[in-house]
Protein backbone atom coordinates (compact mmCIF):
# COMPACT_ATOMS: atom_id res chain seq x y z
CA UNK A 1 0.00 0.00 0.00
CA UNK A 2 1.90 3.04 -1.17
CA UNK A 3 0.47 6.19 0.10
CA UNK A 4 1.74 9.23 1.74
CA UNK A 5 0.83 10.19 5.22
CA UNK A 6 1.12 13.89 5.37
CA UNK A 7 1.67 14.57 8.99
CA UNK A 8 1.27 18.14 9.96
CA UNK A 9 4.07 19.54 12.06
CA UNK A 10 3.42 19.44 15.75
CA UNK A 11 3.48 22.89 17.11
CA UNK A 12 3.23 23.46 20.79
CA UNK A 13 1.60 26.78 21.51
CA UNK A 14 1.70 28.38 24.82
CA UNK A 15 -1.56 30.19 24.42
CA UNK A 16 -5.05 28.85 24.26
CA UNK A 17 -7.34 28.96 21.39
CA UNK A 18 -8.11 26.36 18.90
CA UNK A 19 -4.99 25.12 17.24
CA UNK A 20 -5.15 22.95 14.19
CA UNK A 21 -3.28 19.99 15.74
CA UNK A 22 -5.80 19.97 18.54
CA UNK A 23 -8.51 20.13 15.99
CA UNK A 24 -6.95 17.21 14.22
CA UNK A 25 -6.75 15.32 17.47
CA UNK A 26 -10.38 15.94 18.01
CA UNK A 27 -11.08 14.73 14.58
CA UNK A 28 -8.91 11.73 15.20
CA UNK A 29 -10.90 10.85 18.24
CA UNK A 30 -14.10 11.16 16.38
CA UNK A 31 -14.03 7.89 14.44
CA UNK A 32 -16.31 6.36 17.00
CA UNK A 33 -19.06 8.15 15.15
CA UNK A 34 -18.19 7.23 11.64
CA UNK A 35 -21.75 7.36 10.45
CA UNK A 36 -21.58 10.89 9.30
CA UNK A 37 -23.41 11.03 6.07
CA UNK A 38 -22.19 14.43 5.16
CA UNK A 39 -18.51 13.82 5.20
CA UNK A 40 -17.21 14.88 1.87
CA UNK A 41 -14.00 13.30 0.71
CA UNK A 42 -12.33 16.66 0.58
CA UNK A 43 -12.49 17.08 4.31
CA UNK A 44 -10.77 13.80 4.86
CA UNK A 45 -7.95 14.78 2.61
CA UNK A 46 -7.36 17.86 4.65
CA UNK A 47 -7.26 15.83 7.84
CA UNK A 48 -4.83 13.03 8.47
CA UNK A 49 -5.72 10.49 5.84
CA UNK A 50 -5.40 7.40 7.96
CA UNK A 51 -7.60 4.37 7.59
CA UNK A 52 -11.15 5.05 8.51
CA UNK A 53 -13.98 2.59 8.41
CA UNK A 54 -17.49 3.42 7.48
CA UNK A 55 -20.01 0.75 8.07
CA UNK A 56 -22.89 1.47 5.81
CA UNK A 57 -25.46 -0.82 4.42
CA UNK A 58 -24.25 -1.23 0.92
CA UNK A 59 -26.61 -2.23 -1.88
CA UNK A 60 -27.91 -5.73 -2.34
CA UNK A 61 -28.78 -6.32 1.25
CA UNK A 62 -32.12 -8.03 1.18
CA UNK A 63 -34.21 -9.56 3.89
CA UNK A 64 -32.60 -12.95 3.75
CA UNK A 65 -30.49 -13.94 6.66
CA UNK A 66 -26.81 -13.23 6.39
CA UNK A 67 -26.90 -10.24 4.16
CA UNK A 68 -23.97 -8.29 2.99
CA UNK A 69 -21.56 -6.67 5.33
CA UNK A 70 -19.43 -4.23 3.48
CA UNK A 71 -16.90 -1.92 4.95
CA UNK A 72 -16.14 0.69 2.41
CA UNK A 73 -13.77 3.54 2.49
CA UNK A 74 -14.07 7.11 3.45
CA UNK A 75 -16.83 7.61 0.90
CA UNK A 76 -19.53 6.23 3.19
CA UNK A 77 -22.62 5.46 1.20
CA UNK A 78 -25.88 4.72 3.04
CA UNK A 79 -26.31 5.86 6.56
CA UNK A 80 -26.94 4.00 9.76
CA UNK A 81 -30.62 4.81 9.61
CA UNK A 82 -31.04 2.97 6.32
CA UNK A 83 -29.78 -0.28 7.77
CA UNK A 84 -32.10 -3.05 8.64
CA UNK A 85 -32.55 -4.00 12.23
CA UNK A 86 -30.08 -6.68 13.22
CA UNK A 87 -32.63 -9.35 14.04
CA UNK A 88 -34.39 -8.90 10.73
CA UNK A 89 -31.14 -9.13 8.88
CA UNK A 90 -30.31 -12.36 10.66
CA UNK A 91 -33.76 -13.73 9.99
CA UNK A 92 -34.69 -14.14 13.64
CA UNK A 93 -38.24 -13.09 14.35
CA UNK A 94 -38.93 -13.36 18.08
CA UNK A 95 -42.65 -12.92 17.65
CA UNK A 96 -42.82 -15.82 15.25
CA UNK A 97 -40.64 -17.98 17.48
CA UNK A 98 -42.84 -17.30 20.47
CA UNK A 99 -45.95 -18.01 18.43
CA UNK A 100 -44.58 -21.34 17.21
CA UNK A 101 -43.39 -22.34 20.66
CA UNK A 102 -46.79 -21.56 22.13
CA UNK A 103 -48.46 -23.77 19.55
CA UNK A 104 -46.46 -26.77 20.77
CA UNK A 105 -47.68 -26.22 24.30
CA UNK A 106 -51.05 -27.72 23.49
CA UNK A 107 -50.48 -31.38 22.72
CA UNK A 108 -53.98 -32.18 21.69
CA UNK A 109 -54.54 -29.75 18.93
CA UNK A 110 -51.99 -28.99 16.29
CA UNK A 111 -51.80 -25.61 14.66
CA UNK A 112 -49.75 -26.06 11.54
CA UNK A 113 -50.22 -22.57 10.13
CA UNK A 114 -47.59 -21.16 12.42
CA UNK A 115 -45.08 -23.75 11.26
CA UNK A 116 -45.58 -23.37 7.54
CA UNK A 117 -42.39 -21.41 7.08
CA UNK A 118 -39.65 -23.22 8.88
CA UNK A 119 -36.84 -21.52 10.67
CA UNK A 120 -33.92 -22.74 12.63
CA UNK A 121 -33.48 -19.99 15.16
CA UNK A 122 -36.23 -21.27 17.45
CA UNK A 123 -34.70 -24.74 17.55
CA UNK A 124 -31.30 -23.24 18.28
CA UNK A 125 -32.77 -21.30 21.17
CA UNK A 126 -34.48 -24.44 22.51
CA UNK A 127 -31.25 -26.41 22.09
CA UNK A 128 -29.34 -23.81 24.09
CA UNK A 129 -31.91 -23.83 26.85
CA UNK A 130 -31.79 -27.64 27.00
CA UNK A 131 -28.02 -27.49 27.27
CA UNK A 132 -28.39 -24.88 29.99
CA UNK A 133 -30.67 -27.05 32.09
CA UNK A 134 -28.38 -30.02 31.59
CA UNK A 135 -25.50 -27.83 32.71
CA UNK A 136 -27.42 -26.95 35.83
CA UNK A 137 -27.77 -30.67 36.46
CA UNK A 138 -24.04 -31.07 36.16
CA UNK A 139 -23.80 -32.60 32.71
CA UNK A 140 -21.87 -30.83 30.00
CA UNK A 141 -23.46 -32.19 26.84
CA UNK A 142 -23.46 -29.38 24.31
CA UNK A 143 -21.84 -31.33 21.53
CA UNK A 144 -23.71 -34.52 22.25
CA UNK A 145 -27.13 -32.91 22.05
CA UNK A 146 -26.30 -31.02 18.88
CA UNK A 147 -24.95 -34.16 17.24
CA UNK A 148 -27.97 -36.16 18.25
CA UNK A 149 -30.35 -33.51 16.93
CA UNK A 150 -28.60 -33.52 13.57
CA UNK A 151 -28.53 -37.31 13.31
CA UNK A 152 -32.12 -37.73 14.40
CA UNK A 153 -33.43 -35.12 12.00
CA UNK A 154 -31.58 -36.79 9.12
CA UNK A 155 -33.02 -40.12 10.28
CA UNK A 156 -36.56 -38.78 10.39
CA UNK A 157 -36.10 -37.09 7.01
CA UNK A 158 -35.00 -40.36 5.42
CA UNK A 159 -37.76 -42.42 7.03
CA UNK A 160 -40.52 -39.95 6.20
CA UNK A 161 -39.53 -39.50 2.59
CA UNK A 162 -39.05 -43.20 2.02
CA UNK A 163 -42.40 -44.03 3.56
CA UNK A 164 -44.21 -41.30 1.71
CA UNK A 165 -42.95 -42.55 -1.62
CA UNK A 166 -43.19 -40.52 -4.73
CA UNK A 167 -45.27 -37.73 -3.31
CA UNK A 168 -43.16 -37.14 -0.24
CA UNK A 169 -42.00 -33.57 -0.20
CA UNK A 170 -40.49 -33.06 3.20
CA UNK A 171 -37.25 -31.13 3.05
CA UNK A 172 -34.47 -31.24 5.58
CA UNK A 173 -34.92 -27.67 6.77
CA UNK A 174 -38.57 -28.23 7.67
CA UNK A 175 -37.70 -31.55 9.27
CA UNK A 176 -35.02 -30.04 11.48
CA UNK A 177 -37.29 -27.15 12.35
CA UNK A 178 -40.12 -29.45 13.45
CA UNK A 179 -37.81 -31.77 15.41
CA UNK A 180 -36.25 -28.75 17.08
CA UNK A 181 -39.50 -27.10 18.07
CA UNK A 182 -40.92 -30.33 19.43
CA UNK A 183 -37.97 -30.50 21.80
CA UNK A 184 -39.87 -28.06 23.97
CA UNK A 185 -41.36 -30.84 26.15
CA UNK A 186 -37.87 -32.31 26.62
CA UNK A 187 -36.62 -28.88 27.71
CA UNK A 188 -39.45 -28.64 30.22
CA UNK A 189 -38.64 -32.18 31.38
CA UNK A 190 -35.03 -31.28 31.99
CA UNK A 191 -36.09 -28.22 33.93
CA UNK A 192 -38.54 -30.24 36.00
CA UNK A 193 -36.09 -33.05 36.64
CA UNK A 194 -33.82 -30.62 38.43
CA UNK A 195 -36.30 -30.66 41.26
CA UNK A 196 -36.91 -34.39 41.42
CA UNK A 197 -34.32 -36.35 43.39
CA UNK A 198 -31.54 -37.89 41.35
CA UNK A 199 -31.24 -41.57 40.79
CA UNK A 200 -33.28 -43.89 38.68
CA UNK A 201 -36.72 -44.06 40.19
CA UNK A 202 -40.16 -44.70 38.89
CA UNK A 203 -41.49 -41.13 39.25
CA UNK A 204 -38.70 -39.93 37.00
CA UNK A 205 -39.57 -42.52 34.39
CA UNK A 206 -43.25 -41.73 34.58
CA UNK A 207 -42.63 -38.00 34.21
CA UNK A 208 -40.29 -38.61 31.30
CA UNK A 209 -42.85 -40.87 29.71
CA UNK A 210 -45.51 -38.17 29.82
CA UNK A 211 -43.26 -35.59 28.22
CA UNK A 212 -42.00 -37.99 25.58
CA UNK A 213 -45.54 -38.88 24.57
CA UNK A 214 -46.37 -35.18 24.38
CA UNK A 215 -43.38 -34.50 22.15
CA UNK A 216 -44.21 -37.48 19.95
CA UNK A 217 -47.79 -36.39 19.46
CA UNK A 218 -46.78 -32.85 18.59
CA UNK A 219 -44.07 -33.95 16.20
CA UNK A 220 -46.22 -36.51 14.40
CA UNK A 221 -49.11 -34.14 13.99
CA UNK A 222 -46.89 -31.44 12.61
CA UNK A 223 -45.04 -33.73 10.23
CA UNK A 224 -48.20 -35.20 8.85
CA UNK A 225 -49.85 -31.84 8.29
CA UNK A 226 -46.83 -30.00 6.96
CA UNK A 227 -45.69 -32.46 4.32
CA UNK A 228 -47.82 -34.65 2.09
CA UNK A 229 -47.66 -38.35 1.88
CA UNK A 230 -47.59 -39.05 5.57
CA UNK A 231 -51.26 -39.53 6.29
CA UNK A 232 -51.54 -43.27 5.92
CA UNK A 233 -48.26 -43.92 7.73
CA UNK A 234 -49.08 -42.02 10.85
CA UNK A 235 -48.31 -44.81 13.26
CA UNK A 236 -45.03 -45.65 11.57
CA UNK A 237 -43.84 -42.06 11.70
CA UNK A 238 -45.05 -41.74 15.27
CA UNK A 239 -42.82 -44.63 16.26
CA UNK A 240 -39.79 -43.00 14.67
CA UNK A 241 -40.49 -39.73 16.53
CA UNK A 242 -41.02 -41.70 19.72
CA UNK A 243 -37.57 -43.26 19.38
CA UNK A 244 -35.96 -39.88 18.85
CA UNK A 245 -37.52 -38.22 21.88
CA UNK A 246 -36.94 -41.24 24.10
CA UNK A 247 -33.27 -40.97 23.23
CA UNK A 248 -33.20 -37.36 24.36
CA UNK A 249 -35.13 -38.11 27.50
CA UNK A 250 -32.48 -40.73 28.35
CA UNK A 251 -29.96 -37.92 28.40
CA UNK A 252 -32.14 -36.05 30.83
CA UNK A 253 -33.08 -38.88 33.15
CA UNK A 254 -29.72 -40.53 33.58
CA UNK B 1 -17.87 -16.34 -0.33
CA UNK B 2 -15.56 -13.48 0.51
CA UNK B 3 -14.07 -10.98 -1.87
CA UNK B 4 -11.12 -9.02 -0.63
CA UNK B 5 -10.43 -5.98 -2.62
CA UNK B 6 -7.62 -3.74 -1.71
CA UNK B 7 -7.80 -0.32 -3.09
CA UNK B 8 -4.53 1.39 -2.94
CA UNK B 9 -5.25 4.97 -3.52
CA UNK B 10 -7.21 5.77 -0.45
CA UNK B 11 -5.64 3.29 1.82
CA UNK B 12 -8.89 1.53 2.59
CA UNK B 13 -9.81 -2.09 2.39
CA UNK B 14 -13.09 -3.13 0.96
CA UNK B 15 -14.38 -6.43 2.25
CA UNK B 16 -17.53 -8.01 1.00
CA UNK B 17 -18.68 -11.06 2.89
CA UNK B 18 -21.71 -12.91 1.65
CA UNK B 19 -22.54 -16.03 3.56
CA UNK B 20 -24.87 -18.64 2.15
CA UNK B 21 -28.49 -17.68 1.89
CA UNK B 22 -31.54 -19.74 2.63
CA UNK B 23 -31.90 -20.99 -0.91
CA UNK B 24 -28.71 -22.94 -0.52
CA UNK B 25 -30.27 -25.13 2.13
CA UNK B 26 -32.58 -26.85 -0.28
CA UNK B 27 -29.98 -28.58 -2.44
CA UNK B 28 -29.32 -30.74 0.56
CA UNK B 29 -32.86 -31.95 0.26
CA UNK B 30 -32.53 -32.48 -3.46
CA UNK B 31 -29.13 -34.03 -3.16
CA UNK B 32 -30.50 -37.03 -1.37
CA UNK B 33 -32.63 -37.69 -4.40
CA UNK B 34 -29.89 -36.94 -6.86
CA UNK B 35 -28.10 -39.82 -5.33
CA UNK B 36 -24.46 -40.32 -4.96
CA UNK B 37 -23.27 -36.74 -4.95
CA UNK B 38 -20.02 -35.94 -3.28
CA UNK B 39 -21.79 -34.03 -0.56
CA UNK B 40 -23.64 -37.14 0.53
CA UNK B 41 -20.60 -39.34 0.26
CA UNK B 42 -18.35 -37.17 2.31
CA UNK B 43 -20.80 -36.02 4.93
CA UNK B 44 -22.76 -39.17 5.48
CA UNK B 45 -20.21 -41.79 4.59
CA UNK B 46 -19.18 -42.13 8.17
CA UNK B 47 -22.59 -43.32 9.28
CA UNK B 48 -22.39 -46.65 7.63
CA UNK B 49 -24.42 -48.44 5.11
CA UNK B 50 -27.81 -47.44 6.37
CA UNK B 51 -27.40 -44.00 4.87
CA UNK B 52 -26.54 -45.15 1.36
CA UNK B 53 -30.11 -44.68 0.25
CA UNK B 54 -30.64 -43.42 -3.24
CA UNK B 55 -33.75 -41.57 -4.22
CA UNK B 56 -36.74 -42.91 -5.97
CA UNK B 57 -36.63 -41.12 -9.29
CA UNK B 58 -32.95 -40.64 -10.01
CA UNK B 59 -30.83 -43.72 -9.67
CA UNK B 60 -27.61 -43.30 -11.56
CA UNK B 61 -26.10 -46.29 -13.25
CA UNK B 62 -23.42 -46.96 -10.67
CA UNK B 63 -25.73 -47.15 -7.73
CA UNK B 64 -28.37 -49.22 -9.43
CA UNK B 65 -25.83 -51.91 -10.13
CA UNK B 66 -25.38 -52.54 -6.43
CA UNK B 67 -28.63 -51.43 -4.89
CA UNK B 68 -32.10 -52.11 -6.09
CA UNK B 69 -34.67 -49.39 -5.71
CA UNK B 70 -34.95 -48.72 -1.96
CA UNK B 71 -38.44 -47.29 -2.34
CA UNK B 72 -39.73 -50.83 -2.73
CA UNK B 73 -38.66 -51.75 0.78
CA UNK B 74 -40.55 -48.95 2.42
CA UNK B 75 -43.98 -49.68 0.99
CA UNK B 76 -45.30 -50.91 4.29
CA UNK B 77 -48.38 -50.43 6.36
CA UNK B 78 -49.26 -50.86 10.01
CA UNK B 79 -50.87 -54.20 9.35
CA UNK B 80 -47.82 -55.52 7.54
CA UNK B 81 -45.50 -54.39 10.33
CA UNK B 82 -47.60 -56.14 12.97
CA UNK B 83 -47.77 -59.37 11.04
CA UNK B 84 -44.15 -59.35 10.09
CA UNK B 85 -43.10 -58.84 13.68
CA UNK B 86 -45.20 -61.82 14.66
CA UNK B 87 -43.46 -63.77 11.91
CA UNK B 88 -39.99 -62.77 13.06
CA UNK B 89 -40.56 -63.47 16.72
CA UNK B 90 -42.50 -66.72 16.29
CA UNK B 91 -41.48 -68.20 12.95
CA UNK B 92 -42.73 -71.64 13.89
CA UNK B 93 -46.28 -70.33 14.05
CA UNK B 94 -46.31 -69.34 10.41
CA UNK B 95 -49.04 -71.37 8.81
CA UNK B 96 -48.55 -70.39 5.22
CA UNK B 97 -45.64 -70.93 2.90
CA UNK B 98 -42.51 -68.85 2.73
CA UNK B 99 -42.48 -68.08 -0.97
CA UNK B 100 -42.71 -64.54 -2.14
CA UNK B 101 -45.59 -63.54 -4.34
CA UNK B 102 -44.63 -62.51 -7.82
CA UNK B 103 -46.28 -60.36 -10.37
CA UNK B 104 -45.58 -59.59 -13.94
CA UNK B 105 -45.49 -55.89 -14.56
CA UNK B 106 -45.31 -55.00 -18.19
CA UNK B 107 -43.57 -58.19 -19.17
CA UNK B 108 -41.05 -57.87 -16.40
CA UNK B 109 -40.97 -60.31 -13.58
CA UNK B 110 -40.92 -58.71 -10.16
CA UNK B 111 -41.98 -59.33 -6.63
CA UNK B 112 -44.96 -57.82 -4.98
CA UNK B 113 -44.18 -55.02 -2.54
CA UNK B 114 -44.25 -55.77 1.17
CA UNK B 115 -47.66 -54.24 1.62
CA UNK B 116 -49.18 -57.11 -0.35
CA UNK B 117 -46.94 -59.94 0.66
CA UNK B 118 -45.96 -60.98 4.14
CA UNK B 119 -42.86 -62.79 2.94
CA UNK B 120 -41.29 -59.82 1.23
CA UNK B 121 -38.34 -58.15 2.95
CA UNK B 122 -38.64 -54.56 4.02
CA UNK B 123 -36.25 -51.99 5.42
CA UNK B 124 -38.55 -50.18 7.79
CA UNK B 125 -38.53 -52.87 10.46
CA UNK B 126 -34.72 -53.28 10.51
CA UNK B 127 -34.21 -49.53 10.76
CA UNK B 128 -36.73 -49.11 13.56
CA UNK B 129 -35.51 -52.21 15.33
CA UNK B 130 -31.97 -50.88 15.26
CA UNK B 131 -33.19 -47.62 16.77
CA UNK B 132 -35.13 -49.54 19.41
CA UNK B 133 -32.03 -51.56 20.22
CA UNK B 134 -29.98 -48.38 20.74
CA UNK B 135 -32.66 -46.81 22.95
CA UNK B 136 -33.12 -49.97 25.00
CA UNK B 137 -29.37 -50.35 25.38
CA UNK B 138 -29.19 -46.80 26.68
CA UNK B 139 -32.02 -47.51 29.08
CA UNK B 140 -30.36 -50.67 30.33
CA UNK B 141 -27.09 -48.83 30.84
CA UNK B 142 -28.90 -46.12 32.71
CA UNK B 143 -30.67 -48.49 35.05
CA UNK B 144 -27.31 -49.95 36.01
CA UNK B 145 -25.85 -46.52 36.49
CA UNK B 146 -23.41 -46.70 33.63
CA UNK B 147 -25.11 -44.35 31.23
CA UNK B 148 -23.05 -41.96 29.17
CA UNK B 149 -23.55 -40.73 25.62
CA UNK B 150 -20.31 -42.37 24.58
CA UNK B 151 -21.52 -45.73 25.82
CA UNK B 152 -24.69 -45.40 23.77
CA UNK B 153 -22.64 -44.54 20.72
CA UNK B 154 -20.50 -47.58 21.39
CA UNK B 155 -23.55 -49.82 21.50
CA UNK B 156 -24.78 -48.33 18.25
CA UNK B 157 -21.45 -49.09 16.62
CA UNK B 158 -21.53 -52.62 17.99
CA UNK B 159 -24.96 -53.04 16.51
CA UNK B 160 -23.81 -51.82 13.11
CA UNK B 161 -20.87 -54.20 13.18
CA UNK B 162 -23.17 -57.04 14.02
CA UNK B 163 -25.49 -56.10 11.19
CA UNK B 164 -22.54 -56.10 8.84
CA UNK B 165 -21.47 -59.50 10.11
CA UNK B 166 -24.93 -60.95 9.51
CA UNK B 167 -24.96 -59.56 5.99
CA UNK B 168 -21.53 -61.03 5.28
CA UNK B 169 -22.57 -64.39 6.65
CA UNK B 170 -25.68 -64.55 4.50
CA UNK B 171 -23.87 -63.32 1.42
CA UNK B 172 -21.09 -65.86 1.91
CA UNK B 173 -23.62 -68.66 2.20
CA UNK B 174 -25.44 -67.56 -0.90
CA UNK B 175 -22.30 -67.21 -2.92
CA UNK B 176 -21.04 -70.61 -1.88
CA UNK B 177 -24.24 -72.38 -2.68
CA UNK B 178 -25.19 -70.66 -5.88
CA UNK B 179 -24.33 -67.63 -7.88
CA UNK B 180 -25.72 -65.23 -5.30
CA UNK B 181 -27.57 -62.83 -7.51
CA UNK B 182 -29.84 -61.63 -4.75
CA UNK B 183 -30.18 -57.84 -4.36
CA UNK B 184 -27.95 -56.48 -1.61
CA UNK B 185 -30.76 -54.56 0.05
CA UNK B 186 -32.67 -57.83 0.47
CA UNK B 187 -29.78 -59.27 2.44
CA UNK B 188 -29.44 -56.09 4.45
CA UNK B 189 -33.12 -56.35 5.32
CA UNK B 190 -32.82 -59.99 6.40
CA UNK B 191 -29.75 -59.20 8.45
CA UNK B 192 -31.53 -56.36 10.15
CA UNK B 193 -34.34 -58.54 11.44
CA UNK B 194 -31.92 -59.65 14.16
CA UNK B 195 -32.47 -56.36 15.92
CA UNK B 196 -36.14 -56.98 16.42
CA UNK B 197 -35.20 -60.17 18.18
CA UNK B 198 -32.42 -58.58 20.21
CA UNK B 199 -34.74 -55.79 21.32
CA UNK B 200 -37.06 -58.38 22.81
CA UNK B 201 -34.10 -59.97 24.59
CA UNK B 202 -33.06 -56.62 26.00
CA UNK B 203 -36.59 -55.83 27.09
CA UNK B 204 -36.78 -59.09 29.00
CA UNK B 205 -33.40 -58.42 30.51
CA UNK B 206 -34.54 -55.01 31.73
CA UNK B 207 -37.67 -56.40 33.26
CA UNK B 208 -36.07 -59.38 34.95
CA UNK B 209 -32.34 -59.77 34.73
CA UNK B 210 -32.18 -63.46 35.45
CA UNK B 211 -34.00 -64.59 32.37
CA UNK B 212 -31.26 -63.38 30.04
CA UNK B 213 -29.79 -66.74 29.10
CA UNK B 214 -33.07 -68.53 28.63
CA UNK B 215 -34.59 -65.82 26.51
CA UNK B 216 -31.43 -65.45 24.44
CA UNK B 217 -31.25 -69.13 23.68
CA UNK B 218 -34.90 -69.17 22.77
CA UNK B 219 -34.51 -66.22 20.46
CA UNK B 220 -31.41 -67.78 18.90
CA UNK B 221 -33.52 -70.74 18.02
CA UNK B 222 -36.20 -68.51 16.52
CA UNK B 223 -33.75 -66.40 14.60
CA UNK B 224 -31.94 -69.45 13.33
CA UNK B 225 -35.15 -70.97 12.12
CA UNK B 226 -36.20 -67.75 10.42
CA UNK B 227 -32.94 -67.36 8.59
CA UNK B 228 -32.76 -70.98 7.52
CA UNK B 229 -36.26 -70.87 6.09
CA UNK B 230 -35.51 -67.65 4.28
CA UNK B 231 -32.26 -68.95 2.88
CA UNK B 232 -33.88 -72.16 1.72
CA UNK B 233 -36.53 -70.20 -0.07
CA UNK B 234 -33.97 -67.97 -1.70
CA UNK B 235 -31.90 -70.92 -2.79
CA UNK B 236 -34.86 -72.70 -4.27
CA UNK B 237 -36.57 -69.81 -5.92
CA UNK B 238 -34.20 -67.04 -6.67
CA UNK B 239 -30.76 -68.42 -7.19
CA UNK B 240 -29.89 -70.24 -10.34
CA UNK B 241 -27.36 -73.03 -10.43
CA UNK B 242 -27.89 -74.01 -6.84
CA UNK B 243 -27.16 -77.54 -5.78
CA UNK B 244 -30.10 -79.17 -4.12
CA UNK B 245 -30.06 -81.76 -1.38
CA UNK B 246 -26.36 -81.73 -0.97
CA UNK B 247 -24.76 -82.11 2.39
CA UNK B 248 -22.77 -78.95 1.76
CA UNK B 249 -26.03 -77.02 1.70
CA UNK B 250 -27.23 -78.60 4.90
CA UNK B 251 -24.02 -77.87 6.74
CA UNK B 252 -23.95 -74.27 5.59
CA UNK B 253 -27.51 -73.66 6.64
CA UNK B 254 -26.75 -75.24 9.98
CA UNK B 255 -23.75 -72.94 10.29
CA UNK B 256 -25.99 -69.94 9.67
CA UNK B 257 -28.35 -71.05 12.42
CA UNK B 258 -25.59 -71.85 14.89
CA UNK B 259 -23.79 -68.56 14.22
CA UNK B 260 -26.79 -66.74 15.64
CA UNK B 261 -25.92 -67.93 19.13
CA UNK B 262 -22.67 -65.99 19.66
CA UNK B 263 -24.12 -63.04 17.74
CA UNK B 264 -27.16 -62.65 19.93
CA UNK B 265 -25.13 -63.16 23.06
CA UNK B 266 -22.71 -60.50 21.94
CA UNK B 267 -25.47 -58.02 21.23
CA UNK B 268 -27.41 -58.75 24.36
CA UNK B 269 -24.45 -58.66 26.65
CA UNK B 270 -24.11 -54.98 27.20
CA UNK B 271 -21.03 -54.40 29.25
CA UNK B 272 -22.13 -53.17 32.60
Amino acid sequence: MTKEFSVPPVVFRSGGGVNPPAGNVNQRRVPTAPFQPSRPPSSSSSAIPFMSFDIGSAPSSSGSFGGTISTSGASGSASFDDEEPLLDELGIHPGQIWHKTKSILNPFRVNPTAHKDSDLSGPIFLYLSLCLFQLLAGKIQFGVILGWIVVSSIFLYIVFNMLAGRNGNLDLHTCTSVVGYCMLPVVILSAASLFIPQGSSVPRYALAGVFVVWATRACTNLMVTLADGGEEHRGLIAYACFLIYTLFSLLVIF
Amino acid sequence: MAIFNTQGEEGCVQIIVQPAGKEQMNPFGDALYGAGTDLIKTELGAYGEKLFRSGSAYVPGNISRYFSNPQYYFQVSDQYVMNKLKLILFPFLHKGHWMRATETVGGEFSYKPPIHDINAPDLYIPLMAFGTYVVLAGFFLGINGKFSPEAVGLQATNGLLCWLFQVLLLEATLHTLGDGDVPLLDIIAYGGYTFAVVSVVLLCRILWSHCFYVVTLWECFCMGMLLVKIMKRILIAEVRRSENHSSKRHYLLLLVAVAQVPLLFWLGNIAV
